[in-house]
């Protein structure tokens, strides 16, 4: 073994060096293929297959597809379970985004010398490690409106001495879905941020300090702008994790068993619903269009996103 | 209270210098001011603290009441099961009627060498993408990369005609999902620990002699143990939450995973208002999340914001 390290001639060296290299670069298949096949066969292929699969009429396992152009998308759009379903994907995109990042920036401001700090983010850490299936049944407890029998919720608004609400009514779902995604989500958004947070050098909040500079100012001026490329990579996991959030919603806002009412749909529950849902015939060529409709969505979104917050990058 | 000193101060008779305490440095201007951002920040971080405290001491009493216990006192500590001598009876129940028991096998099982596997496969594949200079490398890790921002909804149409046609429209067919499913985030996470590691470990290991593969096995994959535990981690609280593939792909319920066996028990339990059961069943499914996370909140923490950092 301690033969290579005596040296004879440069050039002799070179060679050896070389050769190591090489044997290094043979390695790179063996090592990298597994997973690279892995991957190409169970998300890049599917992907493309489904492309194709919604320019087609196919009921499903059994039928044979038959190409039809874009009736698919265009009988998609015209639908009302569509446009349900894609206005409520993108209300939880973007304000249950704006509200997610408003109370995570909020959380960053106070959190950073706050005594105690570190048990709060843990705390509210904590139902992001919940199957949203659990979350949502149990959220279902906690909005349940049923006279002499209220949920959490109501519960405590009678208690208040105001009315109860029917929270999961289709029409209030929305809200209340949103405000659900607000609590549950913010947790992971403020632990990253905080992360970023933290490694912000501590003397530019005492110079801050020194000057009289209000906590917003702080935030305006130091937090924001050293946290910015964290924010960035922040806003592309929301946008990917809102984007196809179904289990909360399907459970919260429905019986369990099938798809909810229209008016709570998400794109999700869409495909959900044309393909494996026990509710009416299924249409896997339409389920495919509204996949693709979801993966366009994610890809717009997270460009558009990139591109609003590229900058320089700063360094500290 | 810093002012009065101020103002006092000169007022003393220079001549005879009296020996007092040396006075508390003056704090700095504004940084003990009571804004109103601050107080209300404050006041909003506590009460969203406490709210997520109350939620789980209520979702943890629940599971022991009855129904009419958990809707007319929601705060109370549960009485009338355990009045009966019957305390656990809501887990017994869940446990009965939700099959959770061979559910409980099958997702230990199915999670377990699911990340595993996962992180078997995974490493290896970051170590190459990273560490062997291979061209191309760079554009192959963003591709994989992007892997992560396509839903599940996109995939599983073809993937569950293909493989009920070969009869993997079971837990085998769902354990290659997990594996396959998994391995976007897990490579994007391992190719973070293998680049953060020195140079000079890898030529110290080739002057010494070791081969490519032994250096990777003895010296590189040794110091990414905690990436490693790490992706054990997110992968497993990920996979055992996971509800989505086991509905479309689980149809035998001997063979369901927790959260399948719960999404069916939910429909089932909700009819007969058996409130108590349900929640039991929630808290089985959700309480060994939460002792993974007692003991490991950290290493998931830190895990978590290094793969969003880079």
């Amino acid at each position: 073994m301690a033969t290579v390290t005596t040296p004879t001639t440069p050039s002799a060296r070179v060679v050896k060096a070389g050769a190591h290299l090489r044997r290094k670069k043979r390695l790179f298949w063996p090592f990298a293929a597994p997973a690279l096949v892995l991957y190409l066969a169970f998300l890049v292929l599917p992907t493309i297959a489904t492309v194709v699969l919604s320019f087609t009429s196919w009921a499903g396992a059994g039928d044979t597809p038959k190409p039809n152009g874009v009736t698919n998308y265009t009988q998609m759009v015209a639908s009302d379970s569509f446009q349900y379903a894609f206005g409520n994907t993108l209300i939880y995109v973007f304000l249950g985004g704006i509200g997610t990042f408003a109370l995570a920036f909020l959380f960053t401001m106070v959190l950073r010398d706050m005594k105690g700090g570190k048990t709060v983010r843990a705390i509210l850490f904590f139902p992001n490690i919940v199957a949203p299936v659990a979350l949502g049944m149990f959220l279902g407890f906690v909005f349940k409106y049923q006279p002499g029998k209220q949920g959490l919720a109501n519960y405590v608004m009678e208690g208040l001495g105001a009315d109860a609400a029917k929270f999961l009514a289709p029409s209030n779902v929305t809200g209340v879905v949103t405000a659900s995604l607000i609590w549950a989500s913010s947790g992971f958004y403020i632990t990253i941020l905080m992360a970023a947070v933290d490694r912000i050098p501590p003397y530019l909040y005492e110079d801050a300090e020194l000057g009289g500079a209000s906590p917003w100012q702080k935030f305006r001026n130091i937090t924001l702008p050293m946290t910015w490329d964290v924010v960035g990579v922040a806003g592309v996991l929301w946008t990917i994790n809102a984007l196809k959030i179904f289990e909360l919603v399907f459970v919260l806002a429905g019986p369990g068993t099938y798809a909810p009412p229209n008016e709570a749909w998400t794109l999700g529950i869409y495909v959900f619903d044309r393909t494996f849902g026990s509710n009416g015939t299924p249409d896997f060529g339409a389920a495919c269009a509204c996949a693709v409709a979801m993966i366009a969505l994610v890809s717009v979104l997270v460009v558009l996103l990139r591109r609003l917050m590229r900058r320089d990058a700063i360094q500290f | 209270m810093s002012v009065t000193d101020d103002v006092e101060a000169p007022a003393r008779p220079p001549a005879k210098p009296v020996r007092k305490p040396p006075r508390k440095p003056r704090p700095a201007p504004g940084s003990k001011r009571l804004s109103p951002l601050r107080v209300l920040g404050s006041a909003i971080v506590w009460l969203f603290t406490a709210g997520n405290i109350l939620v789980l001491y209520w979702l943890l009493t629940a599971s022991f009441k009855t129904p009419v216990e958990i809707f007319t006192k929601p705060f109370a500590l549960p009485y009338q099961w355990f009045n009966v001598g019957k305390p656990f009876r809501n887990f017994i129940y869940a446990w009965n009627n939700a099959g959770f028991g061979d559910a409980v096998l099958t997702t230990v099982v199915l999670v377990g060498l699911a990340t595993v596997v996962t992180v078997a496969v995974s490493a290896p594949c970051a170590y190459a993408l990273t560490r062997l200079g291979v061209r191309g490398s760079g554009p192959m890790t963003n591709a994989v990369a992007i892997g992560m921002g396509v839903p599940f909804q996109t995939v599983i149409i073809p993937l569950f005609v293909v493989l009920s046609k070969i009869h993997l429209d079971n837990e085998y067919g769902l354990f290659l999902l997990y594996v396959a499913l998994s391995i976007p985030f897990t490579v994007f996470l391992m190719t973070g620990f293998f680049r953060s590691l020195p140079d000079e470990l890898e030529e110290a290991a080739a002057l010494d002699g070791a081969s490519p593969t032994r250096t990777f096995f003895s010296v590189m994959l040794p110091l990414t143990r905690g990436g490693m535990i790490t992706a054990l981690t997110l992968n497993a609280i990920g996979l055992w939450n996971e509800t989505l593939l086991a509905i479309v792909f689980l149809k035998d319920q001997a063979h369901f995973t927790l959260s399948r066996a719960l999404f069916t028990f939910y429909g089932a339990a909700s009819y007969q208002s058996e409130y108590g059961g349900l929640i039991a069943g929630v808290a089985i499914v959700v309480l060994p999340m939460l002792v993974l996370y007692l003991v490991l909140a950290r290493r998931i923490i830190t895990g978590l914001t290094l793969g969003a950092g880079k």
